[in-house]
């Protein structure tokens, strides 16, 4: 039995240690926002947060995160309106959307630690982050209008 | 006249062997039941609580799966394996019967209550620096707050004669600088104070010391780092070989949180170390510990410190900029799609401990690339390293050559060092060892 | 000929084909669900922007005025969409059409994606045709709603017809005015015959307003919400998960033996199933039954599976390079297309004065679309099986499932999902019959199959190994005489749907998707254009269709040919281009596709080539500007598209280095412009990924590159910037999906040689091959 919190709720999971916590969250938790597409760790299309930092759950065992708090797409905005999900919708991002998952929970860990990115900044941390639809061009302005946006709030506020 | 040498060696011997079985005997002594033990009051026991976990005690003495302080871990060593002892206060299996002076000879002494000599993988060799109060503190929180277990120590796989119990006093007298901390009246308390901790209950030396070829730490290179378990316990002298300087503050912000920004994580071996151990002294412990390894890391020198430098991690950041040749070399090809979404940093003043610099980071700059290829290989779980924040494991999901590739990249293009020889051979054997991690 | 090829292409599609007319115009649908007993419709099909997919119900009465939407009491139109959607917003382009014609309000608008009952006709999703086949069909479907709300409202206010105007949710005359939903619930029962529909006055162009308006797709939320389902969300209680052991190759192999003794104890395994499939889809497939994906795929990896191989298992790609090779030399080989009456090609070639010949060769492509195949499987309560997946082509792939499970018709439906990405992977659904296998020996139970990604690259139907040969004659003046190209590689049409195969002059069929592009709208004098289809190939692995198909190859050949045949008498690639873009004859154009024709095709080029600057001369050593154009898929609906690539490259490493690239595209009436956008940056980032950076080869029969730690697909590092330009156009509004694809490959070529001088003739294009190049060009 492992027990953490996703997305702010305590769960505890009755599953074989080493399922990948991708499967877990699928398959147990009914998450189905994170995304299946290498296995690998090297398209992203999985990533959560665990503990604040964007984790790639394709290989991360389920015993790694006993105690850890998981965030998903779908707990990283109660409303679905974090910044980066409003520009995402106004430069229309996604097209297929099955990756965009992964690169909204990429890039918002990315703006977490690094508020004011440069272009090469958005380049190497979303690298990682397969888009086959090639919706990079849009990525990036995305990113670039949420962390204005989020800089315009926080001035603000 | 060739009978006389004879007997006056046989008599040299058997002179020799009597001392020797003087001062290797010691007597059984009386059990205690657990109805005579004295009553502690609450202050000890959480003393005690805390010194254990300076010791990270459960963390040898606890099997995996198994009751804390049970026993059973298995301790490999080049000789064989040893099964710690159960220490929970039962009678028959564990330490229930032994008296405050016992738990006190066996922790200074290293002899059990029965009389034999413990091995030497349990760090009586430090232990000896205890104070008779805080080995009293061990005991009444070992007896008071841990649950008796019934559960019978396994035997150790060591061969003959390195089994024999009795010869284990031979090597404390070749080995053990028996006696409780002297301070030095030369340094500051928290200094002093440091170095009782470490050198007494957390026992650094024992990972961070080389041994010697019977076992023993090698007093001439204290601190110079050694392997343990497959892993570098790295220097702690000024041969560390981090590429920023330890600070006494890093230092004890490294065994408060398990990870330091210019430094990296605690992992492997020294994962538990601090998460089950070490963290859970006040911070005044902490910072103390802190003063006394900073003046390990500059060989002791206590003169003005330099100033800081932060030139290395400018320059291994701006080594991580972005790089269109990056499909050229395999390993950076793959560190761009598999390392960098968290192993990528804007600026050396924002590091952040939880995405881990790897160019300065200690794992990058060993002569073993072991520590490296290990955290590639498992991953860190949500409890060691940075707590909370867990690190994936790429061994299902790269191969021996891959997994050299990103280790080869990074040496060369984040330090000066030499590369490293035989990597992927060196990834194929750590793979396939079972270590404790 | 254009319409002859559509519809040989597409039999049973668009507005006057039997299936649709005989049903599509009834006023008062039954249910969707009462002709088969097939699921409710709100199970089976597919709504995009609800998180449970499920469709809208309607409040209370609904108006059908044709069988493409309906209107509700409370005004709401829920569009039916046949297409699936992959990433090209399909369902909001068709609305849009639609809602603009019926003069909907926007926010009313819904869309669902439809089962498979059979009234719906042929459905296929892709070939960048959707907008163009829907746009007749749904302007036609809203003209009739607005007719039948204008007549209905004249008839209660006792006004003319034509005094009621409709927009914007609403219907008035004078100083009236009533909403879509009062009309419905006074009850609407309007019906047309189809001869009314075809008469029904469309509107015109300048009174289209949400046409060519940034709108935002429909589908948009739940794609930044984690709220979008795709196959592999699909779920039904009481399912088990399955993963395939595939067989060493595609065909000839057959599994002798199966031990599972090592995968007894993990937990949660169930037992592993040896299909017999009497579809022949998925010969010497294993599937390994567990509680969950995860202890199925644990026990895939102990199982031991032996097999009886065929010879498909020596087959390299060398090999398959090779018999292309072969097959272009070989002058009888192949179908024969129809290029007009232009020569007798073998006399002009005889007597020219000069000739050029060159040899244009693409390695194996994967889809590599991230959402890796699935699907589930199992029978209903009313004994239906119900197939829930994504798939771009449900009328292929509903027979197959037919004869798998041995059943009519009426007894398989499948429920589209979202595509995590379909690129043509999709268009073959292979993969939704062992998930049926499985069921079916399981007696119906739902079984919901995942492949791994290395599965699913190895038994990915691939772009497969190409030849393109081109020679081109020239008279003693260097003028362009004659052309003569081949255009070998396997075919999946042939091996999938080969009643699509048209035939050529010479009587024999040929794939239009390997052979598109060949064909090309440059006069050059007596034209042949051969297409060969490689059996070698076609028995190794199953060819598909990927992304622009063989326009993705013929045209890197065709538009590199042409930069070297300028070159070759010493003419300039732009001028040289120009000069044979003739509009004449076939090359005019025909209305309504492609009118204009090469014309057309001139002005995207000439576009280009000023937007980017081609032929500057300021610009550093080792880098260059270079172009080229085509027509997107076909001659049959051309989107002309001008490309220009700005690059540089290295010489020590061989490195090409991407700086930006230009589009001038030209399709026609552009119905969602930001769509549009999105579409055309997206495919060129394909065709410079495909140029560049992916390739793969068979090796012994198999894939070789089957996961990203190989297979290394473009990504946000490499995005250069892109610079779109539309053509303002009121032409028919054609496909946007691929044409961007095609023209960057070739555009690097010639840069790459513009700024080293070296030809480089094999995608991709990698760093070792320019460097070879450049090292014999130095000795
Ligand atoms: S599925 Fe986890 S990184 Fe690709
Ligand atoms: S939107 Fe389709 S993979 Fe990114």
């Amino acid at each position: 039995m492992i027990e953490c919190t996703i997305n702010g709720e305590t769960v505890r999971l009755d599953a074989d240690p080493d399922m990948p916590l991708l499967w877990a969250l699928r398959d147990l938790a009914g998450l189905t926002g994170t995304k299946f597409g290498c296995g690998i760790g090297l398209c992203g299309a999985c990533t959560v947060h665990v503990g604040g930092n964007a984790t790639r759950s394709c290989i991360t065992p389920l015993k790694d995160v006993a105690g850890a708090a998981i965030t998903t797409i779908e707990g990283l905005d109660a409303d679905g309106e974090h910044p980066l999900q409003q520009t995402w919708r106004a430069l229309q991002v996604p097209q297929c959307g099955y990756c965009q998952s992964g690169q909204i929970m990429q890039a918002a860990a990315l703006l977490k630690d690094m508020p004011n990115p440069s272009d090469d900044d958005i380049d190497a941390v979303m690298t990682g982050n397969l888009c086959r639809c090639m919706t990079y061009p849009r990525i990036r302005g995305a990113i670039r209008d949420a962390a204005a946006a989020m800089k315009e709030a926080s001035a603000h506020g | 006249m060739i009978k006389r040498i004879f007997l006056a060696l046989l008599l040299l011997a058997v002179v020799v062997a009597v001392a020797f079985t003087v001062y290797a005997w010691h007597s059984e002594l009386p059990a205690m039941a657990a109805s005579d033990r004295p009553d502690f009051d609450a202050a000890t026991v959480e003393k005690g609580r805390v010194l254990a976990a300076a010791g990270y005690c459960a963390t040898c003495h606890t099997a995996e799966g198994g009751e804390p302080y049970a026993g059973n871990y298995p301790v490999v060593s080049d000789f064989g394996t040893i099964y710690a002892s159960n220490i929970t206060p039962d009678p028959d299996t564990g330490i229930g019967d032994w008296s405050p002076a016992a738990f006190r000879r066996a922790m200074h002494e290293g002899v059990d209550r029965e009389g034999r000599h413990l091995f030497p993988a349990f760090p009586y060799d430090h232990f000896t620096k205890l104070s008779d109060q805080d080995a009293d503190a061990l005991y009444a929180y070992l007896m008071s707050e841990v649950a008796p277990v019934n559960q019978r120590t396994r035997e150790s796989t060591l061969p003959f004669p390195l089994n024999l119990r009795f010869l284990q006093a031979g090597w404390k007298l070749l080995f053990v600088d028996f006696g409780r901390y002297q301070p030095d009246p030369d340094r500051d308390d928290a200094w002093n104070r440091g170095a009782y901790l470490a050198e007494g209950i957390s026992h650094c030396g024992a990972c961070h010391t080389p041994r010697n070829a019977l076992g023993a730490e090698d007093q001439g290179q204290r601190y110079q780092g050694a392997v343990i378990d497959s892993w570098t316990a790295p220097a702690l002298t000024s041969r560390n070989p981090s590429a920023m300087r330890w600070t006494a503050a890093d230092l004890s912000g490294y065994l408060k949180h398990g990870a330091d920004a210019y430094h990296g994580i605690a992992a492997g071996p020294m994962g538990p170390v601090v998460h089950a151990g070490i963290a859970e002294l006040p911070d005044r412990d902490l910072h103390a510990l802190g003063v006394y390894f900073a003046s390990i890391a500059r060989d002791g020198d206590s003169g003005p410190l330099p100033e800081p430098d932060s030139s290395p991690a400018q320059a291994s950041v701006a080594a991580g900029k972005p790089d269109p040749a990056w499909r050229l070399d395999d390993g950076e090809r793959l560190y761009a799609t598999a390392c960098a979404s968290c192993h990528y940093n804007d600026s050396a003043d924002n590091l952040k401990a939880t995405r881990p610099d790897l160019g300065i980071n200690s794992a990058t700059r060993l002569d073993d690339p072991a520590n490296l290829i290990h955290v590639i290989l498992d991953g860190v779980p949500a409890d060691e390293g940075s707590q909370g924040v867990v690190m994936p494991a790429f061994r299902s999901a790269l191969d021996d050559r891959q997994i050299a590739a990103i280790a080869a990249y990074l040496r060369a293009s984040r330090t000066d060092l030499p590369a490293w020889p035989d990597l992927p051979e060196r990834v194929g054997e750590l793979r396939a060892h079972a270590g404790t991690h | 000929m254009a319409d002859t090829l559509d519809s040989r292409r597409l039999p049973d599609q668009g507005p006057s084909t039997p299936r649709l007319s005989r049903r599509a115009f009834l006023v008062s649908m039954c249910a969707a669900g009462a002709v088969f007993g097939f699921p409710r419709a709100g199970l089976a099909a597919m709504n995009p922007q609800a998180a449970d997919g499920q469709p809208l119900e309607a409040a209370g009465q609904r108006f059908e005025p044709t069988l493409w939407y309906w209107i509700d009491t409370e005004g709401r139109v829920n569009v039916n969409v046949i297409r699936a959607e992959m990433g090209q917003h399909v369902g909001t382009a068709i609305a849009r059409i639609l809602a603009d014609e019926l003069g909907a309000r926007w926010e009313d608008v819904h869309i669902e994606h439809v089962d498979s009952d059979p009234k719906w006709g042929t459905m296929v999703t892709g070939g960048s045709w959707s907008v163009w086949q829907s746009w007749p069909v749904y302007r036609q479907a809203g003209a009739a709603g607005r007719l039948a709300l204008a007549e209905k409202a004249a008839a209660l206010w006792g006004v003319k017809a034509s005094a009621v105007t409709v927009a914007d949710g609403r219907v008035r005359a004078g100083g009236r005015d009533i909403g879509f939903g009062e009309l419905v619930r006074r009850g609407l029962d309007r019906q047309f015959s189809e001869d009314e529909l075809k008469e029904l006055p469309l509107k015109p162009h300048d009174q289209l307003t949400l046409l060519g308006r940034d709108l935002k797709a429909l589908d948009i939320d739940t794609k930044t919400n984690g709220q979008a389902i795709y196959g592999i969300d699909a779920h039904r209680e009481g399912m088990v998960h399955a993963v395939p052991i595939l067989p060493p190759t595609r065909y000839d192999c057959a599994i002798t033996a199966i031990d599972d003794s090592a995968a007894k104890d993990i937990k949660g395994y169930r037992q592993t199933l040896k299909l017999d499939d009497p579809s022949g889809t998925a010969p010497g497939w294993a599937m390994v039954i567990a509680d969950s994906h995860w202890a199925a795929r644990q026990a895939a990896g102990r199982i031991q599976v032996s097999y009886q191989t065929g010879d498909a298992t020596r087959v390299n790609e060398a090999e398959i390079q090779a018999e292309n090779r072969r097959l272009a030399d070989d002058a009888d080989a192949g179908s024969i297309l129809d290029t007009g009456d232009s020569g007798d090609v073998d006399a002009v070639f005889k007597g020219a004065a000069d000739t050029f010949q060159a040899d244009y060769t693409t390695q194996t492509v994967l889809h590599f679309q991230l959402e890796p195949v699935n699907a589930l499987v199992f029978r209903n309560d009313d004994g239906v099986w119900e197939v829930h997946t994504g798939n771009q082509w449900q009328s292929l792939c509903l027979p197959w499932l037919q004869k798998a499970l041995g059943v009519d018709e009426d007894q398989v439906v499948m429920r589209t999902y979202l595509l995590g990405g379909g690129f043509g992977r999709r268009l073959n659904g292979d993969y939704a019959i062992p998930a049926a296998l499985a069921s079916k020996a399981l007696d119906g139970r739902p079984v919901k199959m995942i492949l791994t990604r290395a599965d699913d690259s190895h038994f990915d139907s691939v772009r497969p190994p190409t030849l393109s040969r081109l020679r081109m004659a020239f008279d003693a003046d260097k003028r362009v005489v004659g052309m003569d190209s081949a255009v070998v590689s396997g075919w999946p049409t042939k091996v999938m749907m080969p009643a699509f195969m048209p035939k050529g002059v010479n009587g024999e069929p040929y794939d239009p998707f390997s052979s598109d592009g060949i064909d090309h709208w440059y006069g050059v004098g007596a034209q042949r254009a051969r297409a060969i289809s490689n059996e070698l190939a076609e028995h190794t692995f199953r060819p598909g269709w990927l992304r622009s198909v063989s326009p993705g190859w013929t045209n890197f050949a065709v538009e590199s040919f042409m930069d070297e045949a300028a070159r070759h008498i010493g003419q300039d690639p732009l001028r040289f281009r120009l000069d044979h873009f003739k509009a004449e004859g076939r090359n005019a154009g025909q209305a309504p596709n492609s009118v204009g024709g090469a014309r057309r095709q001139a002005a995207v080029l000439e576009r280009v080539a000023a937007l980017s600057g081609y032929g500057r001369d300021d610009l550093p050593a080792d880098s260059a500007i270079g172009i080229a154009t085509t027509y997107g898929q076909s001659r049959s609906m051309p989107t002309w598209v001008g490309g220009a690539v700005h690059l540089s490259v290295d010489r020590d490493s061989g490195r090409v280095d991407v700086h930006k690239i230009w589009l001038v595209v030209d399709c026609g009436t552009v119905v969602d412009p930001n769509g549009a956008r999105a579409q055309v940056e997206g495919s060129a980032l394909w065709g410079l990924s495909m140029a560049l950076y992916e390739g793969t080869e068979f090796k012994n029969g198999r894939v070789a590159d089957t996961n990203l730690d190989r297979y290394a697909p473009l990504r946000m590092m490499d995005t250069p910037e892109i610079e779109i330009e539309l053509v303002d156009s009121t032409e028919v509004p054609v496909g946007l999906g691929e044409p961007g694809t095609t023209v960057v490959a070739p555009a690097i070529a010639n840069a790459l040689h513009a700024a080293v001088g070296v030809r480089l003739r094999h995608l991709p294009i990698t760093p070792a091959a320019v460097r070879e190049a450049l090292r014999r060009a130095e000795s």
